[in-house]
């Protein structure tokens, strides 16, 4: 008897093993492990202000951008590895242009960009820098503007790139509602994708008369997209209406075998 | 003439089949206050039967390559005509055999069924459970999901707090230090055919001894008498009680059509219940998704070792908990099972759920 408790408890240990899980901690490169550790400006506060970042959501690290060997503690910050650090004021749109290449085109081209080089605003002059979050039209706002020139013209830009904007962030919504339940929406994201970078890189010119006149073309993209997103939620509705009958004749069918079963009893 | 009496009388003339369908159904008496507990044998009888059915159709379309094992699964939820439907079943169909496992369970130690002369009844079910969560862990990878990828990761990395054997165990799983191609070939063969011939075999084995020892009398009522033990083989009776069939396949039949309801109401409602976020990107290898926890049933497990100091004593302790359990009956020799009568045993029962609960509650928010 002994003999068959103690093959039963190590079978059982056994199973465990296998179906037990434990935490893990999620793999970090040798920048955070060796800059979350210290203090200030070059530790605790860009570390903990990226992991609350858009770049992290999108696993863009510190390598990305700032170049070095996130595998090798010792070269970590070699220039053989491609090491860049912090670029010059002047030199951010260059460093975020790397990836963001039509919005410095755009943003270039603006009067932003055509002053960068006397103090005139840079990418993180609005958008942070480790803390930089998802773009909204919210930045564009009386308080971040005023700091340089009056309110008037960005307000006009604002009301003019608003519907489009709010159209975006609907749509995201839709594609994100119809990814969670298991549509293959790959294709409308890299189109929704594609036509928000398109339209917030004409924004960054700053140039009322042109983001007048290009909106039209990007509110007629969206409305493509939105036509293709409305038959997914359409199909999506059908499924829920079959599932809906199918339920209620089943809990039916249920029900009708319990009073079958009632008149059993009775005899 | 009517072919079907035809081809029972034929069948009867040769092998009795009219004798052996009324011992087993009208002639089968059960205990007259049987209750609705009693249905849920049935219902995962259904349940399991309907994870073979969609298994099989998932099986025409998935590749088990891990180039191709995310695609393909996408593609049986896009392209497939009701691919959809039939994952969906499937998915939710396995959290919901747990649910229903669990309760069974529940309901036969509560009501003391597990005791002798039914200890091997117990045993069988006990293997049953923890086969279906291994048919869980196996499955979970299959989609080759970040989920898959990191709760398999996890799940896995366990084995290595044995001491000695606890790298080698972990590679003979994984067939080499992490995750891969390989360790997603062994669960998919585990996953359709390993764990598939050693459960039904195990089924069978459950429903024999169900069958050949006989339905226990549920310890409620004036009516209920503890029972001594016979020194022999004995076969329990209930003279006075209602045939299976009809009266009591009815009220089975009832409860898996519930049961049904609700799985079907989950796929098509509420999937993402059971499907977190993480299972929805394709395994990367090189980004561990942060918070990465494995599914409800492995919550209580999961926080259990973050309490314990070190994670061997934390799988000791786990191990010894299901292993008491599974060989309960051999220790709870006492004849009564009114629960009424066992406070000590229905204070631990609730302590028990409670802990699972609690524990799996924390594991979730922490």
């Amino acid at each position: 008897m002994k003999k068959i408790l103690l093959n039963n408890l190590f079978f059982f240990l056994m199973i465990f093993l296998l179906t037990s899980a434990t935490a893990s901690a999620a793999a970090t490169s040798v920048c955070i492990e060796c800059h979350g550790g210290l203090s200030g400006q070059l530790g605790e506060i860009p570390t903990a202000e990226w992991h609350t970042s858009v770049h992290a959501v999108h696993r863009v690290s510190c390598h990305d951008c700032h170049g070095g060997d996130p595998t090798d503690y010792v070269e970590a910050m070699s220039s053989d590895r491609g090491f860049i650090g912090v670029p010059d004021y002047a030199e951010v749109p260059a460093f975020c242009g790397r990836c963001h290449v039509g919005v410095e085109e755009d943003y270039r081209a603006s009067l932003h960009g055509q002053v960068v080089e006397f103090g005139g605003p840079n990418c993180v002059s609005c958008h942070e820098n480790h803390a930089v979050q998802v773009a909204t039209i919210d930045l564009i706002n009386d308080i971040s503007c005023s700091r340089c020139h009056t309110y008037d013209k960005p307000a006009l830009i604002k009301q003019e790139i608003s519907d489009t904007e709010a159209m975006l962030s609907r749509l995201e919504a839709s594609i994100a509602s119809l990814y969670r339940v298991g549509f293959d929406t790959g294709r409308l994201q890299d189109e929704l994708f594609s036509t928000r970078n398109n339209f917030r890189r004409l924004f960054h010119s700053v140039d009322i008369e042109k983001i007048r006149a290009e909106t039209a073309g990007f509110d007629a993209d969206l409305a493509e997209t939105k036509a293709t997103i409305d038959e997914l939620e359409e199909t999506l509705g059908q499924r829920k209406l079959v599932g809906g009958a199918l339920v209620l004749l089943l809990i039916l069918g249920g029900c009708i075998a319990l009073l079958i079963r009632r008149t059993f009893e009775n005899r | 003439m009517n072919p079907a009496k035809e081809a029972i009388n034929w069948l009867d003339r040769r092998l009795g089949v009219r004798e052996l369908l009324h011992q087993n159904l009208g002639g089968y008496l059960l205990p007259p206050n049987i209750n609705i507990w009693y249905t849920l044998g049935a219902v995962l009888m259904a349940m399991f039967g309907l994870q073979f059915l969609t298994g099989t159709l998932l099986l025409v379309f998935y590749v088990p390559d891990t180039e191709k094992a995310f695609a393909s699964v996408t593609m049986i939820m896009n392209e497939i005509p009701y691919g959809w439907l039939i994952r969906y079943l499937h998915v939710v169909g396995s959290n919901l055999i747990i649910v229903f496992l669990l309760a069974h369970m529940l309901s036969v130690l509560f009501m003391g069924s597990y005791k002798r002369p039914r200890e091997l009844t117990w045993v069988s079910g006990f293997i049953l459970f923890n086969l279906a969560l291994v048919f869980c862990l196996t499955g979970y990878l299959l989609p080759w999901s970040q989920l898959s990828f990191w709760a398999t990761t996890v799940a896995t990395d366990a084995a290595g707090a044995i001491p000695i054997v606890g790298d080698q165990l972990v590679a003979f799983m994984r067939g080499g230090p992490t995750v891969n191609e390989a360790t997603l070939g062994r669960f998919f063969a585990l996953h359709v055919m390993g764990l598939p011939l050693v459960f039904f075999a195990l089924v069978g084995f459950h429903l024999f001894c169900v069958r050949r020892v006989g339905i226990s009398r549920p310890p409620f009522g004036d009516a209920y008498r503890t029972t001594e033990m016979p020194l022999s083989f004995h076969h329990e009776e209930h003279p006075d009680g209602v045939p299976f069939h009809p009266n009591y396949t009815i009220k089975d039949g009832a409860m898996v059509f519930f049961a049904l309801a609700l799985l079907v109401g989950i796929t098509f409602f509420a999937p993402w219940l059971f499907i977190p976020p993480d299972a929805l990107e394709p395994a990367d290898p090189f980004f561990t998704p942060p918070n990465i926890k494995p599914e409800w049933y492995f919550l209580w497990a999961y926080q259990a070792l973050k309490i314990f100091p070190n994670e061997l004593l934390g799988l000791a302790s786990q191990g010894i908990a299901m292993g008491f359990l599974a060989v309960l009956p051999f220790f709870d020799r006492g004849l009564e099972r009114r629960p009424s009568h066992r406070p000590l045993f229905v204070t631990l029962y609730l302590l028990g759920i409670l802990l699972f609960v609690g524990l799996s509650l924390w594991g979730h928010y922490s």
